[in-house]
């Protein structure tokens, strides 16, 4: 555009201003519109598969997990809110959610006795217990996820990995490497002693002490001074392979 | 199996007169003193006079009560011959006539008429046969005996005899078989529910790029706009946060939205619902225990995780009572805005100045106790106490205990100084009681 000068000039350029500020904004209208009619057609295509394999989800666990995979694989996550579509129109999230609930439950129950840190295969074994009567199987993935899910409420829901075991804590409780050593060498025969830390582990024996004290302290270790030879044994009831805990039906 | 007069199909009874039904048809209705006349003029089928009119899911049977003669007999007619249900024109002159029903069937097109001289729900009977009438209940068991008939064997038979009357034999040989028919049916869908999962996908990751996009949108857009675009503004921006939420995108709070519509409303709702288990746990209750009470009182539709913690960091921007609120180990909490740090402080301090406690300490289930509020919180309390210097910690094989904090009154010049005031003296008085 030519460019004139004066007051006429000044006011054919805020003119043309103006005209672009619509057009852009035309465009992102337009921008916005294609979203929504991309969303719509999504959300279609999502329903069709709902309808289709709505089932397969729910009844199947291996299908269920290679579903998740490839949702983190895309990017999207699946049991990110109730009113998302896929919790929505797959109702996995009605089953996730409640696996949560259930979690929470049996952590709640079981924490006087182990102090908040439970094997995931006893956390799925009360898990199995409490939903007989429910058709749908619960895997070890599914806990994982929903266990995953609790995370954000910041109780300190987390699954670490102690040797071949996956223990799953319910306080907020942190525990260093010392402390993972000491559970790891107490999953052969559910206990430990002073020395045998010492000796398998090449500490002294105040770092021991120090490390079996705090884990006491928490509750995840109960101590067994009654023994013949003297020696005094610390128990985790979380690694134990020997205890079984009974839980009761409601 | 045409009956005399050429139209009504025969009904089979049994030997008590109630009609026997086919598999599947459920009885609907009974009205009694019936008549079934024909409209046409000559009349295309002899009329049926006074008898019991029974509606099914899949037929009209008319049988004649004991009274009249046994010239008439059991009639039905399915309702997939009925082409049309003439409405009931209510007028002054029919309520002086007995109620009537007209309907047009096939075969021809014959009209017929049902007169009610009984006392009967008619009302109820005419809903009712509309509902099967439109309910086409037959239609869904033909397509399933046509299917039957084409599969062979493999269909489950009802009760021990098949549909051709001969007794099944249904053994082991059905059972593997029907085992064999659903894992290959099984292997099929599961074929194809991958293949859809991998379309499924790949549009997802479409939506995934289209998310981001939005979501630069949402961050860069200026804050600062003049104008009536404001409220557009923002109501895209809610838009887009629920369009993302839907996809299963989830984007934080930011200052200037405020999430999703949805995040919104669910903020609201649990602010009147947290009231009372707020009450019950002393004023502080955890997100977790959250929750788990309020998925459990919802029953279905349950929330995520995710889903409550937006909700209540949403609560900052809301006129609520409560709030969210962090503390240094991690651990998440829902407190009455009135709850203070400063209200709990003071009731600490008095717990720990006791005679009692000055000697002995408080652990944190003591504290629960007297403080009236969850463990795990009363923990919290402690540790912050003692951050703030109100509180001494004692680790000994007994556990943790904390004590009042002495420290402050000590005069470092003079360590052996009693002051007045304060509660070094009564630390003293309360301490030296045990040696006496």
């Amino acid at each position: 555009m030519r460019r004139r000068p004066g007051i006429g000039g000044l006011q054919k350029a805020a003119a043309a201003r103006d005209q672009y500020r619509l057009l852009g904004e035309n465009v992102a209208k337009l921008r916005t519109d294609m979203m929504k009619e991309q969303l719509a057609t999504f959300k279609s295509q999502l329903e069709e598969f709902a309808r289709k394999h709505k089932n397969d989800i729910r009844k199947n666990p291996a299908f269920r997990a290679q579903f998740h995979e490839m949702c983190a694989k895309v990017g999207v996550d699946p049991l990110a809110s109730n009113k998302g579509f896929w919790a929505e129109l797959l109702g996995i999230g009605d089953f996730y959610y409640e696996l949560g609930v259930q979690i929470i439950e049996v952590c709640m129950l079981t924490r006087s006795l182990n102090g908040g840190l439970i094997s995931l295969q006893e956390l799925c074994n009360h898990l199995r217990q409490r939903r007989k009567k429910d058709r749908e199987a619960v895997t070890e993935d599914d806990c994982l996820r929903a266990i995953s899910k609790l995370k954000v409420l910041g109780s300190g829901f987390e699954v670490i990995t102690i040797g071949k075991k996956k223990l799953v804590r319910s306080v907020p409780t942190e525990l260093n490497k010392d402390h993972n050593q000491i559970l790891e060498l107490a999953q052969g025969q559910g206990f430990v002693t002073v020395e045998e830390v010492q000796r398998r582990l090449l500490w002294t024996s105040g770092r021991v002490i120090d490390a079996l004290e705090t884990l006491l302290e928490e509750g995840l270790a109960m101590i067994d001074n009654g023994n013949k030879d003297g020696k005094c044994q610390y128990w985790f009831p979380c690694v134990s392979s020997v205890y079984s805990f009974v839980g009761s039906d409601t | 199996m045409a009956s005399e007069n050429g139209f009504f199909t025969n009904a089979e009874v049994t030997t008590s007169g109630r009609p026997v039904l086919r598999r599947n048809e459920v009885e609907c209705f009974l009205l009694s003193s019936v008549d079934l006349d024909s409209e046409d003029d000559p009349p295309r089928f002899t009329a049926l006079r006074s008898g019991n009119l029974i509606l099914t899911t899949h037929r009209l049977i008319w049988i004649p009560s004991q009274s009249t003669n046994a010239s008439s007999l059991p009639s039905s007619l399915p309702l997939s011959a009925i082409t049309q249900i003439f409405s009931h024109k209510k007028s002054i002159k029919s309520m002086f006539h007995s109620p009537r029903i007209r309907f047009q069937a096939d075969p021809g097109s014959v009209v017929v008429t049902v007169v009610f001289r009984g006392k009967g729900d008619f009302d109820g009977f005419l809903t009712k046969f509309w509902e099967c009438w439109r309910g086409r209940a037959w239609e869904g068991e033909d397509k399933s005996e046509s299917e039957t008939s084409m599969s062979g064997g493999g269909a489950v038979a009802q009760g021990l005899y098949g549909n051709d009357g001969t007794v099944r034999m249904v053994g082991l040989a059905g059972i593997l078989r029907k085992e064999q028919e659903q894992w290959e049916s099984t292997d099929k869908s599961l074929q194809d529910a991958f293949q859809d999962l991998n379309a499924l996908m790949s549009k997802a990751k479409e939506m995934v790029s289209l998310a981001e996009k939005m979501r630069q949108k949402l961050l860069s857009a200026p804050s600062s706009q003049n104008g009536s675009g404001d409220d557009e503004e923002m109501g895209s921006k809610e838009e887009m946060q629920q369009w993302m939420l839907s996809v299963g995108i989830i984007s934080p709070v930011t200052k200037e939205s405020a999430g999703a519509l949805y995040h919104q409303e669910l903020s609201r709702q649990l602010a009147d619902f947290v009231k009372i288990p707020l009450e019950q746990a002393g004023g502080m209750i955890s997100l977790t225990d959250m929750y788990y009470h309020f998925n459990r009182a919802r029953g279905t539709e349950l929330i995520s995780p995710d889903d409550l913690w937006q909700a209540c960091t949403l609560w900052e921007k809301f006129d609520v009572p409560v709030m969210l609120r962090k503390f240094d180990s991690g651990v998440k909490v829902i407190q009455n805005k009135s709850h203070s740090d400063e209200e709990v402080m003071s009731r600490i301090r008095m717990l720990v100045t006791k005679t009692e406690t000055l000697r002995t300490g408080v652990t944190a289930s003591d504290a629960a106790l007297t403080l009236k509020i969850a463990p795990a919180m009363a923990k919290e309390h402690l540790l912050s106490a003692e951050t703030k210097g109100l509180l001494c910690r004692d680790m000994s094989p007994d556990g943790l205990r904390f004590y009042f904090n002495l420290f402050p009154e000590f005069d470092l010049t003079n360590l052996h100084l009693v002051k007045d005031f304060g509660e070094y003296a009564e630390w003293i008085k309360a301490t030296s009681l045990v040696s006496v």
